[in-house]
């Protein structure tokens, strides 16, 4: 492997207090080392800018959720095909690229870690082996655990209390499918639309014939992974995603989890004002309540959900939202009940700036950021693609960096929604450098818990994103100079010169092999897979991969 | 031979992950029985192993096989990838691999091209078996015999006994061995399809249609539907398959859409072949596009037609059963049962990824194991 030197750059490492210093970043072993001999390879990073690799902590990119988007939208494919080269497979891009191009993309978009964000624990095989189809990134999976009978059981037989076997379970879920960490979306309600069409009102409702309520799912996982120590916390879609009013229940779950390490997803989505059923025109932001309430609770993450004017693909476990927006498209929709643990909706959508309600969120996604005081809370995300496309960030970096760009912007969209929103307030913060370095790797990597990624630090890997320090900052992160992953130089000058598979990223807690004898009749009576073949043991599909162990964080 | 198990079942889509096998001198047996199942194993267990490959069925090794493979489709103009019949998902991840690199067509089944699916058109509603098992109350077989294509499907989807408060009808004008187990039927021409559909969608808006046996008949489903909170409709290629499948396909679809607003109404298609899923799936993530796509471009294009292209010179066909192999032309070469000699992943009909183990020793190589030596010799 070839050692690296990358001198003269103004390097941003917040991780480190390092905010914009001239100073050398030396490679060798795939890691970040204090020093490297004279014949390593030399950079001259003069009049560049040096970040470690992006980390996007929330996106959706594999697993059938995200190919049954593929297989629903083939016109949508065609833009964008990336042809095969000696070096490259072949590819299709749109919102939803193929598995070749969403590497390809991500690195030359200076990006070197992904989490897909919701992945069915009982299709893992399927997800591990798009990723395994994924190169160029690392990449890890969150399971969904919101609506798992087989846990709403253990949670009722503990009364709600975070149980030895509840613990147990969790930590076995993740051995048995090579996930990073637990999500819970709509917890308890996508039980209730599978049911009946119904819809979580409060966090105390009953999730019928279960005997838990969504307040007792938060409790009881989110204690749960917040006692085994995983290193990342309990990743929250809350109930009611894209309600006029959700604000209240987005706020009411982050008091619920209140004094535990939690991170929320998406809270654009999250944070708007108005009443339940009060129609679309009532809709308004409460953002500003949820970043103050953030600013008293450093014991919470987001991550924003931005939404980008133009296409977008929704998809998302939370199946309810998806019935409610093929009301309101009237175009294609997917639908998929999985048994036992979640649901699965997708429906093509477009955001349009004239329209109220997407220049709302537009508007809100922007407040988010702009009035959070601390970014190391505020992660940036598109919820690639519900919100819009991965490859849009540079744009969205461009939003938060460049005041006059935004202003052009906002002049584009729906005034009436703009002037509901705080950026007609005179807000006219700016992010730095050194912030949009935090929100795009330092931050993600350390909620994350993955201590070698988001910085530059001796004995971090060496993954490590040199951009152009251009005044037009889309077109500065849209075009990295260099990217280098694990030490090797992939993309330079907009190519990619080498392929990287990437590992698979997993985390593990100990726990007690005899819950297999608690979880093996609830399989019995409720899956219609095997206990005994449920988990996923072939080493083609979880090696290579770097295992987190519990208790980092 | 011992018994052994429980493993998976490869013998149809419905892949049941919970058979014991007794392969004993007097045939295979099965525990659950399953006759389609039992014949699976027996044909697998029964492999020939006279030779590793042939080349103009005349014996030959491995190496010499693949390099004659290779060298054919190194001057090939228009190579084809298909079959897939029995294909994990590693085999085809290896051969959509290849495909790609070789500018080649994929098609993944291997009889008519079926043109567009339904879903890209409009989408659908969809489901695991136990979520069907667990919630529908009404489960409507379309067209399809399961008894004797899936042949425990009724009993995966909670029909095995008495179910009072379920009920399991068949849309079909023949007599089966599923009608028999049926709870009512429905009986009209397959020609009247289309007009089935459409019908049952007017009636959900409160549209009669005129009157006539076809109108009973829909009258009395429709009745059904209405009792019923959640709803399967099961079908396959007798719907979708052919002339006109697409269409009525996407009825279907239309009709479980409009159904959705009152009720939870999801479908269950039943695949020909149990790898088909498994190769679609991955030609989906690999390339963007299901079904068919053409390499040759240099980047994937979806291919829409339902007649092959008759320009195919050379083609590799990824092939399960007794004589199971990789076949390019003239060169076939013998590859390990997968299920039983080989394990892997293989996507269930509802799209469940199931773990395939390999109970029983071999010394065949995988079909991944060949597609990829072939790709290292088509582009080293």
């Amino acid at each position: 492997m070839t050692a690296i030197r990358i001198t003269g750059g103004a390097v941003h490492d917040p991780a480190n207090d390092v905010d914009g210093e001239i100073r050398d970043v030396c490679l060798n072993d795939g890691k970040v080392v204090a020093d490297v001999g004279p014949e390593a390879r030399r950079i001259d990073a003069r009049g560049m800018v040096v970040m470690a690799g992006g980390v996007d902590i929330h996106a959706h990119i594999a697993g059938p959720k995200v190919n049954a988007a593929r297989r629903l939208s083939p016109e949508e494919r065609r833009a964008e095909p990336l042809d095969r080269t000696q070096l490259l497979r072949s590819g299709t891009g749109g919102l939803v690229p193929s598995t070749f191009a969403t590497g390809y993309r991500y690195s030359l978009l200076g990006y070197t870690t992904v989490v897909e964000a919701a992945a069915p624990p009982l299709a893992a095989r399927h997800v591990l082996s798009e990723l395994r189809d994924t190169p160029m990134i690392d990449k890890a999976f969150l399971i969904l655990m919101g609506n798992n009978q087989v846990l709403f059981e253990l949670i009722r037989r503990s009364g709600g209390d975070v149980s030895q076997q509840l613990r147990d379970a969790v930590a076995w879920w993740l051995e048995a499918t090579g996930g990073y960490g637990v999500k819970l979306v709509n917890p308890g309600g996508v039980e209730l639309w599978k049911q009946s069409g119904g819809a979580v009102q409060s966090l105390d409702d009953d999730v019928v014939g279960f005997g838990v309520t969504p307040r007792q799912v938060l409790e009881a996982i989110g204690g749960a992974v917040d006692e085994l120590g995983l290193p990342h916390p309990v990743h929250v879609h809350a109930n009611n995603l894209g309600v006029p009013g959700n604000a209240d229940t987005t706020l009411e779950t982050m008091r619920t989890l209140s004094g535990r390490q939690a991170h929320f997803a998406h809270v654009q989505f999250h944070s708007y004002g108005g009443k339940p059923g009060g129609g679309a025109g009532g809709i308004k932001s409460r953002a500003p309540e949820l970043i103050e309430y953030l600013g008293e609770h450093p014991e919470i993450t987001v991550d924003v959900g931005q939404v980008m004017f133009g296409p977008a693909m929704t998809m998302t476990a939370d199946a309810h939202v998806s019935a409610v927006l093929r009301d309101l498209d009237g175009g294609k929709w997917l639908n998929h009940d999985t048994e036992v643990e979640t649901g699965c909706g997708i429906v093509p959508y477009r955001y349009r700036a004239g329209n109220y309600v997407h220049a709302l969120q537009w508007g809100i996604g922007l407040e988010l950021f702009l009035l959070g005081k601390d970014p190391w809370q505020v992660m940036l995300s598109t919820d690639h693609p519900n919100g819009g496309s991965f490859l849009s960030y540079p744009k969205l970096i461009r939003l938060l960096m460049d005041r006059a760009f935004r202003e052009d912007q906002m002049g584009r969209a729906n005034q009436r929604a703009i002037r509901r929103t705080a950026l007609t307030d005179g807000l006219d913060r700016e992010y730095t450098l050194n912030e949009i370095a935090i929100i795009t790797r330092a931050a993600p990597a350390r909620r994350l818990g993955l201590r070698g990624k988001g910085h530059l630090g001796v004995g971090a890997d060496a993954d490590v994103t040199i951009y152009h320090d251009r005044a037009d900052r889309e077109e500065m992160f849209a075009t990295p100079r260099y990217v280098i992953k694990a030490g090797e130089m992939v993309v330079e000058e907009g190519e990619l010169r080498a392929v990287d598979d990437g590992v698979l990223l997993s985390s593990h807690a100990g726990f007690d092999p005899t819950v297999d004898g608690v979880l093996a009749p609830l399989f019995g009576e409720r899956y219609t897979v095997a206990f005994k073949h449920y988990p996923v043991r072939d080493p083609a599909l979880r090696e290579p991969a770097r295992v987190v162990e519990a208790g980092v964080r | 031979m011992p018994e052994f198990g429980p493993v998976t079942c490869a013998g149809c889509g419905l892949l049941c992950d919970d058979v014991t096998v007794d392969a004993s001198s007097d045939g295979v047996r099965l525990r659950p029985e399953c006759p389609l199942g039992a014949r699976w194993f027996s044909e697998q267990l029964g492999r020939s192993d006279a030779a590793p490959a042939t080349i103009d069925g005349e014996p030959a090794d491995v190496e010499s096989a693949l390099a004659r493979a290779a060298e054919l489709l190194r001057g090939a103009r228009r190579p084809l990838v298909h079959g897939f019949e029995g294909a994990t998902v590693e085999d085809a991840r290896a051969a959509v691999a290849l495909a790609d690199r070789l500018g080649a067509l994929v098609f993944t089944g291997d009889g008519v091209w079926p043109g567009a699916p339904a879903l890209a058109l409009r989408g659908a509603s969809t489901a695991t078996l136990g979520e069907i098992r667990d919630r529908s109350s009404l489960v409507v077989i379309w067209r399809e015999d399961p008894q004797s294509t899936h042949p425990r499907l009724l009993e995966r989807l909670g029909f095995a006994g008495a179910t009072p408060e379920r009920a399991l009808v068949v849309v079909d004008d023949r007599d089966t061995a599923t009608t028999w187990r049926a709870d009512g039927q429905h009986r009209w021409p397959r020609d009247l399809d289309l007009e089935a559909l459409i019908g049952l969608h007017l009636w959900q808006k409160g549209v009669a249609p005129p009157a006539g046996n076809l109108a009973t008949e829909l009258g009395r489903l429709t009745e059904r539907v209405a009792s019923a909170m959640h709803v399967t409709f099961v079908y396959g290629p007798a719907l979708n398959a052919g002339a006109g499948g697409q269409r009525r396909a996407l009825a279907l679809h239309e009709l479980v859409r409009a159904m959705s607003h009152e009720r939870h109404v999801v479908t269950l298609e039943l695949p020909d072949a149990p790898g088909s899923r498994s190769a679609d799936d991955v030609l989906a993530w690999q390339s963007g596009y299901s079904g068919q796509v053409d390499f040759a471009p240099g980047h994937p294009e979806w291919v829409t037609a339902t007649e092959p292209p008759d320009d195919v010179d050379v083609t590799v066909r990824v092939e399960s059963g007794p004589a199971g192999g990789v076949v390019t032309g003239p060169v076939w070469i013998r590859t390990a049962a997968a299920g039983v000699q080989a394990s892997g992943t293989v996507h269930r009909l509802d799209g469940v990824p199931i773990a395939l183990q390999a109970p029983l020793p071999g010394d065949a190589p995988t079909a991944a194991t060949l597609l990829r030596a072939l790709l290292a010799k088509v582009a080293p």
